[in-house]
């Protein structure tokens, strides 16, 4: 009886097991093993689709694996361990922090599984010190994403405009958010002096804290002139604050990514601009060079893919080759 | 239970192996036979899961939140609570990161560096709990905060990269072939396990669990216990804070999110009553065991994460429900 009641739910489980993991279970070697963040943020959930279909297009077998949340750094370590028993030809990972998948990258190059690196989140200091060889980095340059963020900043203000300016960075200590802030700073003091970074808070990436330090910032300088966040989920948050406060319009607001719902938001004409970072292409050009590095022919062992200022005005347009790949 | 005569063999069998289990391992069977049918399970899905290498690697992913569900049931089982666990467990890794990387202190020390963060935590935990009657739940959720806060403020919010050899290897080392992490998991579940189930020290934790008032009439100095236990659980956190740590090789502030609900989720799934009386180490560790198999089966798998918690939730109810069917029943004969 108690076999019986074991059955009733291990069978559903068993056939859900199934079904999902069907589409991905090519056994026959040569697979692509992908391992993401999670996908719940849509960020990662476009450079995700970038990777499918560019393995389709491509026509490589391919499985993803993604985690709970951006912060899962040891359940991340052990789907990379898990990863490795299904012997991929290549592992393109997005670690959570630079250090958190080390031992398996390390496993990984032992096993000759040649390993890519994702959204550029691994440091190379550390990769020399720990031995470990990757194929190649691809991602976006976060340094002059901000440093796009300040030029269009000061072309919506002027150069010689003043007023104060409120940076919020992404999760403390996180390198992707440092150097977005860290562009947008030193582009923003060089172009426009006159515009002073009153506060630069971490908003860890999360809409809700963002929205508060806005409203915070918002009682301290009323005259606040412009907003850059880190990502697009935060300058969506710090909208929100701003059009409570009244101040709807009035104030240049800047989020990096060019997620949907911040392209929704600056259709809407509420978010000013997102520099968008074209995640999409960023995982299909992945998978494409790896195939090409698989094959033995020569891949550059940095790719930058370009990012792009998404504004209303852009995409009213509709003319921006790179507006395709905005997803 | 009918009284068909087969049906009453059938329960006599099994309620014979039930009594043995729980007599002699101090182990509910159910949890051991779901890890079992998980384990077969598995091994039909996928071709990858049944090897050693794997079954190494389960353990290894199983190591630390195994050691928090140690911590876990021993709290627990008291009738306490600790929800500081993942928080103090960051800290740990993150004080003894600094002490073997910013200071350049020899690995013992790291170690010991972690190990005292922790139980320094989990005795103020005690301590507030104990002597300033604060709730257990309020004070562990206060240090929840305050450990995670510290850990950050002592790393900058970045992880404190490149430990020492010693301590590397308690993380990377394969002495045997087998990882060193799986090794002092396993020999502290051995050592725990023997002092909950067969000692004094055991058998007054649970019987505060179980009804306070009657252990204090009994002659046991609750509060001194209480405060031993909550000590030991931040030990316990910090052991598992060096053992991510080295297996990184750095500390990381954010180490551990929320893993005390996962901690608590083993201790739960293995048999420990949730509002104490009644707990074993063995039975977490099947427990974490049993989250463990799941995840990897579906991570082979290739199954998203979402499902995977969406099965992990559905086999903590699981469990319980099992537990209360077998409480009620044996109480209707």
């Amino acid at each position: 009886m108690f076999y019986n009641k074991m059955n009733r739910f291990i069978r559903p489980l068993a056939v859900l097991a199934m079904l999902v993991g069907g589409s991905g279970a090519h056994a026959e070697g040569g697979e692509y093993g992908v391992l993401m963040k999670t996908l719940s943020n849509p960020f990662w959930g476009a450079m995700g689709m970038g990777v499918e279909e560019g393995a389709k297009a491509a026509g490589v077998p391919y499985f993803i694996q993604a985690v709970e949340s951006d912060q899962a750094a040891e359940s991340q370590l052990n789907v990379c361990n898990t990863m490795l028993e299904r012997k991929p030809v290549a592992m393109i990972t997005a670690a959570i922090n630079s250090t958190n998948l080390l031992p398996c990258l390390k496993a990984a190059q032992d096993a000759g599984i040649k390993v890519v690196d994702l959204d550029g989140n691994l440091d190379p200091a550390i990769l020399d010190k720990e031995g470990i060889h990757i194929t190649f980095r691809i991602g976006s340059d976060n340094v002059a994403a901000g440093a796009q963020g300040a030029e269009f900043m000061v072309s919506q203000l002027g150069a010689d405009a003043k007023g104060p300016v409120l940076v919020i960075e992404g999760l403390s200590g996180n390198v992707t958010g440092q150097k977005r802030a860290a562009g947008f700073a030193e582009k923003l003091a060089e172009l426009a002096p006159g515009l002073e970074i009153v506060a630069s808070l971490p908003g860890d990436w999360d809409r809700g804290k963002a929205a508060s330090i806005t409203n915070d910032i918002l009682i301290r300088n009323p005259d606040l002139v412009g907003i850059f966040a880190a990502n697009d989920g935060m300058a969506l948050g710090a909208v929100e604050s701003v059009y409570a406060a009244g101040k709807g319009g009035k104030i240049v607001i800047i989020g990096v990514d060019g997620n949907s719902d911040a392209v929704k938001s600056i259709k809407a004409g509420r978010l000013t601009a997102s520099v968008a970072q074209l995640p999409y292409l960023v995982g299909k050009q992945a998978v494409e060079n790896v195939k090409l590095a698989l094959e033995g022919k020569e891949v550059p062992s940095d790719i930058t893919v370009p990012t792009l200022v998404l504004t209303k005005e852009v995409m009213e347009a509709g003319t921006e080759p790179m507006l395709e790949f905005v997803k | 239970m009918p009284s068909r005569p087969a049906a009453a063999q059938e329960a006599g069998l099994w309620r014979r192996l039930q009594t043995a289990s729980e007599e002699r391992l101090h182990v509910r069977m159910e949890s051991l036979i779901v890890l079992i049918l998980l384990g077969v399970i598995m091994t039909v899905l996928s071709p990858y899961f049944l090897s050693v290498n794997n079954f190494l690697n389960i353990l290894l992913a199983t190591s630390t939140i195994g050691v928090l569900a140690i911590a876990a049931t021993f709290v627990i089982g008291s009738g306490g609570l600790d929800l500081s666990l993942g928080s103090v467990m960051g800290l740990s890794g993150v004080v003894g990161a600094y002490v073997a990387v910013n200071m350049g202190l020899a690995s013992v020390f790291g170690v010991l560096a972690c190990i005292g963060a922790g139980a320094i935590a989990g005795f103020i935990n005690g301590q507030l709990v104990t002597r300033a009657f604060v709730p257990a739940f309020i004070v562990t959720l206060g240090m929840l905060g305050l450990a995670r806060g510290l850990a950050l403020v002592i790393s900058d919010g970045r992880v404190i990269y490149g430990l020492p050899d010693g301590l590397l290897y308690l993380g990377q080392g394969r002495p045997f072939g087998i990882p060193m992490p799986v090794i002092i998991f396993l020999t502290v579940a051995l050592i725990t396990h023997y002092i909950l189930a067969f000692t004094r020290f055991g058998r007054y934790t649970l019987a505060i669990g179980d009804n306070e008032n009657a252990a204090r009439t009994a002659g046991i100095h609750v509060e001194r216990h209480r405060l031993v236990l909550y000590t030991l659980s931040g030990a316990l956190a910090g052991l598992a804070g060096m053992l991510f740590m080295a297996r990184i090789n750095s500390g990381d502030p954010t180490a551990g999110i929320s893993y005390e609900l996962t901690a608590i989720t083993a201790a739960i799934i293995g048999g420990t009553n949730l509002f104490g009386g009644r707990g074993s180490i063995l039975g977490s560790v099947i427990g974490a065991l049993i989250m463990g198999v799941l995840q990897n089966g579906l991570n082979l798998l290739a199954v998203q994460s979402y499902y995977q918690q969406m099965a992990i939730g559905a086999v903590l109810i699981f469990a319980v429900f099992i537990d209360q069917y077998q409480i009620r029943k044996a109480n209707k004969v």
